[in-house]
């Protein structure tokens, strides 16, 4: 316990004596965290920008006038059964024609031209939500069976394929962009803080000969070092969370303006508290704990 | 107290820095030990404080044999030979008081004892009044001193001075030795490796030449002869 309490008091003796590098230190390692986390940002808002566009994207199925409703109904039970299958919304042939004569109330020709026919000419229709964009085509093809082919007038999806298709191909190179810049990000993080906490031991070089020549282990040699990277880990987390809660208040008035859904990256910080900064302590706790100990191991040597 | 039986250093063939070396040191005894660079002298200080290991022989302290000793057995050693080096060693970042208490708190004392210690130490070399400054803001010989009050801080049976006066002037050389006399006196067994012909002469105590790696000399009562 008097040892635990001794290198603590080493620990913050170092840190104020060598305030400059300690200095230094902590404020790339803010630096690092706010790139890594603009990157975090810049990939929850993608995903939820992907995320309303493909909410907007459905696949109509248009029913002949003669198929009824006992057919459609197993129909959509069978589209129900689909794992991938999140919503079906059906409309009868009644509830297609009033909502047409709603659309077109003001245009009496296209009402008058609809009386002329003396019956509903429309079929009834179903949209289909699913998971993701490519289950559609899935979904197109278990309707495309010669039992259904007398039912189903039409289906929608040929006109929103390529678009689906361009949703996926974006969503896909913008998640591997993002992975890629955040793995060449930690790496070059890495290898400066590595040098940084490196130089620091370095110039203590000859304290730390000094400090064997006493009888000091090895424990009280790292030790110190441990705590200040424990400290430092602590120090430029908090300040990474100030700023980046300071700079939400700006993005998020943004945000609100373009996402209608009410989407805000401080809503998301919020409920995500504990993992985006928890993983984010640990990995930086990691990385200094780990360039102490690689740069101390040269110097431990008695 | 120091037992040496045979110890050879060797680098490499063409590389010998002790070559067979005996000697005894007995408690109480104030050595020199002399010799041009490259003698050996250094080697032996580092074999002393388990820097490094003979290549063959072995070096006892008291019944210790610390020829093969364990990793985690050299801060303890250290911890019992008191150490003086000619460029002083302190910790620019410590003061004097936290210096002379630094060795002691990597020991485990109690900080009731640290602060009953040091400053005792801290008046055997007469630098109570300097407890507060830092290394940078002594004068050579304090330095020197704070380093002695260091070493002294274990109570050591040994201390090992290594060139003490190499950056001294004639006055402060002459009040080191004499804080060395008076800790020899008190029963601690001194080592002072030099290359001062002035103190080794005055000191009229036994005197150990290396040449070479060897002993090429070893009076009692001696004097310096190179």
């Amino acid at each position: 316990m008097i040892n635990l309490h001794r290198v603590t008091k080493f620990a913050f003796q170092d840190i104020t004596r060598n305030f400059g590098l300690s200095f230094m230190t902590v404020l790339i390692l803010i630096l690092m965290l706010l790139s890594v986390n603009a990157l975090w940002s810049v990939k929850i808002i993608t995903k939820e920008a992907v995320g309303l566009i493909k909410d907007q994207v459905n696949v109509s199925i248009y029913f002949a006038a003669s198929a009824g409703d006992k057919n459609v109904g197993e129909i959509e039970k069978y589209v129900k059964a689909f794992p991938e299958v999140v919503d079906v919304q059906t409309q009868t042939s009644d509830q297609v024609l009033a909502s047409f004569k709603q659309r077109h109330a003001l245009s009496k020709d296209v009402l008058s031209a609809l009386d002329e026919l003396n019956a509903n000419p429309f079929g009834p229709t179903m949209v289909i939500k699913t998971r993701e964009p490519q289950d559609y085509k899935k979904i197109i093809q278990a309707l495309s069976v010669p039992e259904y082919k007398d039912l189903i007038e039409a289906k929608s999806f040929d006109e929103h394929e390529s678009a689906i298709e361009k949703i996926q191909n974006i969503t896909n190179r913008t998640e591997n962009i993002v992975a890629g810049l955040v793995i060449l990000f930690a790496a070059i993080s890495f290898l400066i803080v590595f040098n940084t906490v490196r130089a620091a031991i370095h110039t203590q070089k000859v304290e730390i000969g000094i400090k064997r020549l006493v009888g000091a282990s090895n424990w009280f040699i790292r030790g110190p070092y441990l705590i200040e990277s424990f400290i430092f880990s602590v120090i430029s987390l908090l300040a990474t969370i100030g700023v980046i809660y300071f700079t939400l208040r700006f993005v998020d008035q943004y945000l609100s303006a373009v996402f209608p859904s009410g989407f805000s990256l401080t809503n998301y910080y919020n409920s995500h508290i504990l993992y985006v900064f928890g993983l984010q302590f640990l990995s930086v706790l990691v990385l200094t704990v780990v360039s102490s100990a690689l740069a101390m191991r040269r110097q431990l040597k008695v | 107290m120091i037992t040496i039986e045979g110890v050879s250093k060797i680098y490499s063939t063409s590389s010998v820095a002790l070559r067979d070396v005996s000697l005894h040191i007995k408690a109480g005894e104030f050595v020199s030990v002399i010799g041009q660079s490259g003698s050996g002298k250094t080697t032996l200080t580092r074999l002393l404080i388990a820097e490094e290991n003979p290549s063959k022989g072995k070096i006892k302290i008291g019944d210790w044999d610390i020829s093969k000793i364990k990793t985690n057995e050299i801060p303890f050693l250290r911890r019992q030979i008191g150490m003086i080096f000619q460029d002083y060693k302190l910790l620019p970042q410590k003061t004097v008081f936290e210096n002379v208490a630094f060795a002691l708190e990597v020991a485990g004392e109690k900080s009731k004892r640290i602060r009953h210690v040091v400053p005792q130490l801290l008046e055997i070399v007469g630098l109570s009044d300097r407890k507060d400054r830092y290394p940078f803001q002594l004068s050579g010989g304090e330095q020197q001193r704070v380093a002695i009050a260091r070493s002294l801080a274990h109570r050591p049976k040994i201390i090992v001075a290594d060139e003490p006066t190499g950056n001294l002037d004639t006055i402060n050389t002459e009040e080191i030795i004499q804080i060395l006399k008076k800790i020899n006196e008190f029963g601690t067994t001194i080592l002072l490796l030099t290359h001062n012909r002035e103190v080794v002469n005055a000191l009229r105590r036994r005197v150990i030449t290396l040449h070479n790696g060897q002993i090429a000399l070893d009076q009692e009562a001696g004097k310096y002869i190179l």
